[in-house]
């Protein structure tokens, strides 16, 4: 980042900002704050020229034995594109927030129903019939108010995907209909997105990513996939442990946060929440 | 020859009494060779229009893809729901 402070100045510009928890360097809200405003940054922008100087925002000090500290800053410059707003998509962008996640698309035409009480993480009693992208940014601005969100609460099509994906560096399928699933996917690869799928029905889910560390893009499925017939709802526990591999295959596979950087195949997983279970497969390029 | 059979969601319920955690058991002829994943599905009722996915020893593979004694099959539906 350019013109960023180095370590000493920063020292002497945060003052007692800076504290140090297990001897780690780390600058809590009120001194992010109060930085960002000194040198007319971001939040984020601030966070992440404190991160390069290693030095920790306290909201992410629990990552720093799982992440480093370039990584945490990779994850608060990247934007996510989250398609459906509902139960996958109410839970993974819940937990991609906390991970550090510093913009979103929210995309999801519909309003809370009772009926979604059972799995979504955003609706509760309060926000039953309210729009579930308006919600959701609200909630996610709770989590961390110096999020960027776009929210579009229209309907996704061919055509608006494409606009609303550019400058995104991962989107995710958090759709309900097969048919929803190869449009995104088919946007994705048009723009060069990568591409996290995550579909679920009652004690199953299916999570891949395509497209990620420059690796081609697969399907699960041939072109054509007839019948859009209605899936059977999953349960909670589907639901965030489907949106948790999610995750995972984006700080894997997208963000290389977590990978070993060896080439790696594509995976399929699937989780069964009934055994527990969960499988790894190996997905081909050409299933045609 | 016997063959490891898993399903998926709504394959579950085409096959009576299946239970997810055992799977089912094909048994093969002796000397019958050149069975492919979709025959295997037939012979276990499975229509051929509801698979969407299938697995082979924990690779996605084609429908022609030939099964052998011990091989585990995995069959998928499409899945939808978000």
């Amino acid at each position: 980042m350019k013109n960023f402070p180095d370590r000493e100045y920063l020292q002497a510009l945060l003052g007692s900002f800076l504290e140090a928890s297990r001897s780690v360097p780390c600058v809590g809200l009120a001194g992010t704050r109060y930085l960002a405003q000194r040198l007319g940054l971001t939040e984020c922008e601030t966070m992440q020229g404190l991160l390069h100087q290693d030095i920790w925002p306290k909201r992410f000090l629990r990552n720093r034995d799982s992440f480093c500290a370039e990584a945490q800053a990779r994850l608060l410059g990247s934007r996510v594109l989250v398609a459906g707003c509902g139960g996958l998509g109410g839970h993974l962008t819940g937990l991609l927030a906390r991970l550090g996640v510093g913009a979103f698309v929210l995309c999801d035409y519909d309003v809370f129903d009772e009926s979604n009480l059972n799995r979504q993480l955003f609706c509760t009693e309060k926000t039953v019939g309210l729009p579930k992208v308006e919600v959701c940014r609200d909630r996610l601005m709770e989590i961390a108010s110096y999020l960027d969100v776009r929210i579009f609460p229209g309907r996704l099509d061919s055509g608006n995907l494409e606009d609303l994906l550019k400058g995104t560096d991962a989107c995710a399928d958090c759709l309900d209909s097969v048919s929803g699933k190869q449009m995104l996917k088919a946007a994705a690869d048009r723009v060069g997105v990568p591409y996290l799928h995550g579909a679920v029905d009652r004690h199953e889910g299916l999570a891949y990513c395509s497209g990620g560390g420059g690796q081609p893009t697969s399907s699960l499925y041939a072109a054509q996939t007839a019948g859009d017939g209605e899936s059977a709802a999953a349960h909670v526990l589907t639901v965030a442990g489907t949106a948790v591999l999610m995750a995972s295959l984006l700080l894997r596979d997208v963000l290389a946060i977590t990978a070993t950087g060896q080439t790696r195949e594509q995976h399929l997983f699937h989780l069964d929440v009934s055994l527990p279970e969960l499988e790894r497969f190996v997905m081909e390029q050409d299933m045609r | 020859m016997s063959i490891e059979i898993r399903l998926s969601t709504t394959l579950r319920d085409i096959v009576p009494g299946y239970e997810p955690e055992k799977g089912l058991r094909a048994e093969l002829a002796p000397g019958e060779e050149n069975v492919s994943a979709a025959l295997l599905a037939a012979r276990i009722g499975i229509p051929d229009a509801q698979i969407k996915i299938i697995m082979v020893n924990g690779r996605q593979s084609k429908r022609e893809t030939v099964v052998r004694d011990g091989d585990r099959v995995a069959y998928f539906p499409a899945v939808g729901g978000g």
